[in-house]
């Protein structure tokens, strides 16, 4: 308690606040931004933090990470393309939000459960670090191999439209993901001798291509030209009753949870927790169909989700040295030019320093929240400008964002290819979640599965013997079946 | 006129390139390491499971989709629709082309013109204002990326080849 205090005393420090809010306010901006991110923005102040004392730093660059997750859903919501891969979720159900006229709710619920993800996901994260990462410490990669496989069909499962589709959409995403050097042999797949695919395929090129590309082209082709009204009145005050809080509370703690869980699992991250928990609340909803037509509850569980991953994925990094998600791999980045090392001593030998993390992640949430608020009004003012402006000022950042990732013209045309792709799938009717999904979980679930091969001289079996595993497998194969037997006895019965 | 089954476009399409795939997995030369499944496992996974989805939407989807075509189902898009996807597709291509030879800072602002000229869509609009929002969004991110972040952006190979040397 004594460190914490002292922690918060030097983050209150005036300049530390002072460029701590700054660093927020501009990781909210980034993450706004479709194809930037808080991750950008912590590669840019990395270098400046050389100069500067470790307080100073973390203070900055954990301020930038909480804004990077927090300001991601804004442009989910208003014009339906994810700031980042964290929000790919809300775009189902924030977007048809904002074309009903209720923008002004969609940001609100956007806002607010950014803030209790990310509050209570810290506040855990403080009071439970050491002991949720020994719990961590027991799985191995035949869990985590199971739990991958259990993500992805759990979200295929629940996805609309059929089922076949989802899973070719997922079959897809697995094969992107093996583009680039073997893991284990260095062997090269798919590159044709093109040294920009030796280190796979990026994942903002298949996020601009397949999200903003796609949605670009197909809107202005069907004639979609005139973005959504908002509805002025509800921009004032609030905007959301307890009543609204109550309704949706079940939703709320299961997202928090499977954020936290997902969150300071080693290599999974908010863009895997959103989808889970936008698949969950879907499926304990009493009306699923309504999903993707604008619910609220589709807006919580994404939002509360993929800010809960914030506190999640700090939790192994502070408590086992390991990153949580690709943002807190440039933290540990940091802490390495400073001469830290994370891990189980970081805490007992550096304990005013990680303290002041937990602490910068809690303060910077609460300034973000209520900026949010206070600033809400304005958010829509983007919907204000004409389809032309905004959607040419889109495509030119998508660009812009493709190649600041790897500052190669090759990511440029590879947002070309999968634009191409998008609409390709849009007219075969494929769901694109789960092959964003499967290409983001696909490395870690080829790595973990022939990690538990070898770990087991070859025996593939292990993955059943091991209870976990099995678990997670079972519901894995539930995931697919359940709703293929229930689809069967429904045309059973219409018959 | 008759409605093409997409759904049976889109499994001959996935069928053809997940044989594709097969072949060119099998040239994935075999490092061998003891206990370890190799690199070919996964795409070998991945295209067969190509292949059987692809079959079973053809047989499942497919129906239903013939069903839904013979009640007389909306297409995708009309032929104006298609020239208008095939006309911004072809812009974006232009423009990363263009990225590339005359440079991020020029593509962005003649570029960003076109699109609104583009997706105007035949509405009236401020032809002053389109050109000073596109060279001042244009301006911003060149200048923003390249002096304020750092980040270099393309400033064009025909101004090296010229040896004229650009901001």
């Amino acid at each position: 308690m004594a460190s914490y205090l002292s922690a918060l005393a030097i983050l209150f420090e005036p300049v530390n606040f002072i460029m701590m809010y700054l660093c927020s306010l501009v990781g909210c901006v980034l993450g706004a931004i479709p194809g930037l991110s808080g991750g950008l923005g912590i590669t840019l102040i990395l270098p400046m933090t050389f100069a500067l004392n470790a307080n100073l730093s973390f203070a900055m660059l954990v301020g930038m990470y909480v804004g990077g997750v927090s300001g991601s859903f804004i442009a989910a919501v208003l014009v339906g393309i994810p700031g980042s891969a964290a929000s790919i979720g809300t775009c189902y159900d924030g977007y048809p939000m904002t074309q009903k006229g209720k923008a002004a709710r969609a940001l609100t619920i956007g806002i607010t459960g950014s803030f209790i993800g990310t509050l209570v996901s810290i506040i855990v994260a403080t009071l439970c670090s050491t002991f949720i990462a020994d719990i961590a410490l027991l799985l191995g990669p035949w869990e985590y191999f199971s739990l991958c496989l259990m993500a992805i069909t759990m979200v295929i499962g629940l996805s609309n439209g059929s089922i076949f589709k989802g899973l070719l959409a997922a079959f897809f995403g697995l094969w992107l993901s093996t583009v680039g050097a073997d893991m284990v042999t260095n062997q090269l797949r798919f590159t044709f001798k093109n040294t920009n695919l030796y280190g796979g395929i990026n994942v903002i090129c298949l996020l601009m291509g397949t999200f903003a590309l796609q949605q670009v082209a197909t809107s202005y082709a069907k004639g979609n030209l005139d973005m959504p009204e908002v509805d002025a009145g509800s921009l004032k005050g609030f905007g959301l009753t307890v009543k609204d809080f109550m309704d949706n509370m079940k939703t709320i703690i299961v997202s928090l949870l499977i954020g936290l869980w997902v969150g300071f699992l080693p290599g999974m991250g908010s863009g895997i927790s959103n989808l889970i928990a936008y698949g969950q609340a879907k499926k304990m909803s009493k009306h699923p169909e309504e999903f993707g037509t604008g619910v609220d509850a589709g807006v919580w569980a994404t939002e509360v989700a993929n800010n809960a991953g914030v506190g999640g994925a700090i939790i192994p990094m502070i408590a086992l040295g390991i990153p949580g998600d690709a943002t807190t791999v440039l933290l540990m980045s940091a802490m390495t030019i400073h001469g830290l090392q994370a891990g189980p001593m970081f805490i007992k030998t550096n304990p005013v320093l990680a303290n002041l993390i937990f602490a910068t992640v809690l303060v910077s949430a609460i300034l973000i929240f209520v900026t949010e608020l206070l600033t809400k009004r304005w958010f829509p003012l983007l919907l204000k400008a004409p389809y032309h402006y905004l959607y040419s000022a889109i495509l030119m950042i998508c660009f812009l964002g493709a190649y600041s990732a790897s500052t190669s013209m090759f990511s440029v045309y590879l947002v070309l290819v999968f634009g191409a792709v998008g609409v390709l799938m849009e007219f075969f009717k494929m769901p694109s979640t789960p092959l964003m999904l499967a290409f983001i979980l696909g490395s870690k679930i080829e790595s973990y599965f022939r990690m538990g091969c070898s770990y087991a001289r070859g025996d593939m079996t292990s993955f059943l013997t091991r209870p976990i595993s099995l678990i997670f497998l079972l519901i894995a194969v539930y995931s697919v079946v359940g709703p293929l037997i229930s689809k069967l006895r429904k045309s059973r019965k219409g018959n | 006129m008759k409605k093409v089954n997409r759904t049976y476009i889109m499994g001959i399409v996935f069928i053809l390139f997940s044989l594709w795939v097969i072949w060119q997995t099998t040239m994935i030369p075999e490092k061998l390491v003891s206990n370890e499944p190799g690199p070919k496992l996964f795409p070998f996974i991945s295209a067969f499971g190509m292949i059987l989805m692809a079959v079973l939407s053809m047989v499942f989807d497919g129906k239903q989709e013939k069903k839904e075509n013979e009640a007389g189902a909306a297409p995708y898009l009309d032929a104006a629709g298609w020239k208008r996807m095939a006309l911004i597709m072809i812009e974006s291509i232009l423009f990363c082309a263009a990225m590339n030879w005359i440079g991020f800072w020029i593509t962005s602002m003649i570029g960003m013109m076109v699109f609104i000229m583009t997706l105007r869509a035949g509405k009236k609009i401020n032809l002053v204002f389109a050109i000073v929002l596109s060279v001042f969004l244009g301006s911003l991110c060149y200048f923003g990326f390249t002096k304020g972040f750092n980040i270099p952006l393309p400033k064009g190979e025909i101004w090296d080849l010229l040896g004229i040397r650009m901001l």
